[in-house]
């Protein structure tokens, strides 16, 4: 099989590439910086002897993105799944401070995950078969002061996967979304957080157990599922107090 | 920025530091630049505080462990500095090559092996890790990404190795691969009946051993050095079958028990046991497995635990030939009157060339693991005194103690390094609370 990973080296998508290429996937990594990549490249290659092709795409520039889509449709049609493990967040990211920020984040961590589908959708209907797996965030639960545009772009995801589920319930087209709480990632290493962060290798390992799998929705480490129904539960007039008191 | 307390294996060293863990190139230059002082951090399986400072960043290397490049055709192989080790040898074993200036524990990262200039068990053979580096690729806040190699940047590639990762982190090491024939030894334990016949049954040895290195007791006034010498070669029958790959669990080596459990009554024991244990119970030839004899250390963490809350000294001496014998019979002497309680004594002979602070000569490589307490402590100053006396090197990256003077009088070339660096780096950028120490 031939996934393709976008944003791949770090994190989450790296740990996915590796679990991958140890059960003899054969990989087409997307990411920002080349060094990384190519880091990347040689490490599965020389450890695992699977095929690996990489390619530098800023996924926060809407440009980047078409440019790549545009050129590279041969590559894409040998895809069989599609992972997109990205999250951009920035310090600046509240209504004040966010500014030039905007499009960036919304760009990369859901516009170009629309504009990939758009191109990949087609391949995956005429082979009548594909995976296709969306990360969404437990920030998106709850509008928040800091982080807005990331909570908001993550809430946009998780409704667009919803409609793709809608669209492809009866298909051999498996969608996947999984909705983050905190992980052992670079976002979170030198943060101070209440609750424990999860492993993204274990994580990668349940991903490529449930591959085959349609309509997966779920929350990890799944007690986050338990928090993200209890916020539900709250009437807006009590958050609205909450917001108060917080602040 | 998170702050953490952060101890140093030897417990000489308590201290709140800053830490990122840069996974990206990117990360690399953005957090070197956004901070005035910093160093870079491996396993921290250093003894003393070589990759951490107070109120500083350390840079937590551990995401950098890829293969870069590897020629199998060349037996070459190029590498990210923050791989472990025991990942670095389960990549080359299968290929039946290996690096052999390994140091005792598998968690101890290539970038680090090389700042500390490391050697292994065969050092009487391939020296230290020097002699395997190719090239290395530096990131310096002011200077940028540099090559470093004998045709590119050659003196900042010799304050690197062995440098203490005072010039930049260590991004990655193109290394010369050595073949290995087989991954299984064989162990032959013979008697020593002190510290002199040791030394020259080490030079005696059959040169079919991979390594030889004694094993000596301390308790026993008359017969200074009684013990054992361990010679392993590679098990001939068992000569072609791939290694299994060795896995390590990650033991928090900054645990310890309540109390110190090294006094002379359990070293008295436990060196008994242990000499009974190979000269009675055991086999004069043994069967083992590369990582038992690789890595001696690894499950046997309760080793540093037993030392408690204040921790032990190790203390590792680099003896020219030519004084090993006035050496001996001077530290004999001292050990008569201190009565100090040295809970492990080992020797082994080295090859090399003196250069900066590298640990490294051609000698015999002393080394004496100590309980921290006045008595010890005491008998350590005297032997200090008898480094300088005889321009013995003593061990940096080893003992916690050693101040500026005594390594200024140990090391020739410890101003010319001073100069070397403060030439490349006049800010002192990379900094930690050993190079605070002995005055870099």
């Amino acid at each position: 099989m031939n996934y393709l990973i976008v944003g791949a080296s770090s994190g989450l998508g790296r740990d996915l590439a590796y679990t991958l290429s140890e059960n003899l996937h054969d990989l087409v990594l997307i990411s920002r910086d080349k060094r990384d990549l190519d880091a990347m490249k040689s490490d599965l290659e020389n450890k695992y002897k699977t095929k690996v092709n990489s390619y530098v795409v800023d996924l926060a520039s809407k440009d980047s993105v078409i440019s790549f889509l545009d050129y590279n449709e041969i590559k894409l049609s040998k895809i069989d799944g599609v992972l997109f493990p990205i999250g951009m967040m920035s310090e600046n990211d509240s209504i004040t401070q966010i500014k030039d920020g905007v499009d960036q984040i919304t760009n990369a961590n859901f516009l170009s995950i629309v504009k990939f589908l758009e191109k990949i959708i087609p391949i995956f209907k005429e082979k009548q078969k594909g995976t296709i797996v969306g990360f969404g965030s437990i920030a998106s639960s709850l509008g928040r002061e800091k982080n807005m545009i990331y909570s908001a772009s993550k809430r946009a995801l998780n409704s667009y996967f919803e409609s793709l589920s809608a669209t492809f319930i009866t298909s051999n087209i498996n969608i996947q979304f999984y909705i983050l709480g905190y992980l052992d990632t670079n976002l979170a290493f030198d943060k101070k957080l209440i609750l424990p962060k999860a492993s993204t290798e274990q994580l990668a390992k349940k991903i490529f157990k449930n591959m085959d799998k349609n309509n997966i929705k779920e929350y990890y480490p799944g007690w986050w599922g338990l928090i993200s129904y209890f916020i539900s539960l709250i009437p807006f007039f009590i958050i609205k107090k909450l917001f108060k008191f917080i602040k | 920025m998170l702050k953490k307390k952060i101890i140093s294996l030897d417990r000489s060293t308590n201290v709140d530091i800053f830490i990122k863990r840069p996974d990206k190139y990117r990360e690399i230059e953005n957090f070197s630049l956004n901070t005035d002082n910093l160093i870079t951090m491996g396993g921290c399986n250093s003894y003393t505080p070589a990759s951490f400072k107070r109120n500083n960043l350390s840079l937590l290397f551990t995401k950098f462990d890829r293969i870069i490049n590897f020629d199998k055709m060349n037996k070459t192989i190029t590498v990210e500095a923050g791989i472990k080790l025991s990942n670095l040898l389960n990549f080359t074993l299968k290929e039946n090559l290996w690096l052999p200036q390994i140091p005792g524990y598998p968690s101890i990262t290539l970038g680090g092996a090389v700042a500390a200039n490391t050697h292994g068990k065969s050092s009487d053979t391939h020296g230290t890790i020097r002699n395997q580096i190719k090239s290395i690729l530096i990131f310096h806040k002011t200077h940028g990404w540099m090559n470093l190699s004998d045709k590119e940047n050659k003196s900042i590639f010799d304050l690197t190795i062995g440098g203490f990762g005072l010039t930049g982190t260590i991004v990655n090491v193109e290394l010369e691969l050595i073949e290995i024939t087989g991954c299984n030894f064989t162990t032959t334990v013979e008697k020593v009946t002190s510290a002199k016949d040791a030394i020259e049954k080490l030079n005696k040895r059959d040169l079919t051993n991979l390594f030889s290195y004694t094993w000596n007791k301390t308790y026993n006034k008359k017969r200074f050095g009684e013990g054992l010498i361990f010679n392993n070669k590679i098990n001939e029958n068992e000569k072609n079958l791939p290694i299994d790959k060795m896995q390590f669990k990650n033991k928090n080596l900054d645990r310890h028990f309540a109390l110190n459990l090294w006094n002379k009554f359990s070293i008295k024991f436990f060196q008994n046991l242990y000499y009974n244990y190979f000269t009675i119970y055991k086999n004069k030839n043994n069967n083992d497995n590369f990582e038992n004899v690789l890595f001696p250390y690894a499950g046997k963490e309760s080793y540093f635990r037993m030392y408690g809350k204040k921790g032990f000294i190790e203390s590792q001496l680099l003896v020219p030939l030519n004084k090993v014998d006035i050496f001996l019979d001077e530290l004999e002497h001292l050990v008569n009157t201190h009565e100090p309680d040295i809970v492990l004594f080992s020797i082994k002979k080295i090859v090399g060339k003196e250069l900066f602070l590298r640990f490294e000569n051609t000698g015999v490589c002393f080394t004496f693991d100590f309980s921290k307490n006045k008595k010890n402590l005491n008998f350590l100053d005297k032997l200090d005194i008898l480094c300088i006396k005889y321009r013995l090197k003593p061990s940096i990256i080893k003992d916690s103690r050693l101040d500026s003077s005594t390594i200024k009088k140990c090391y020739n070339d410890f101003e010319n390094f001073k100069k070397d660096l403060s030439d490349f780096d006049n800010k002192n950028i990379y900094r930690s609370e050993l190079s605070d120490r002995i005055g870099i």
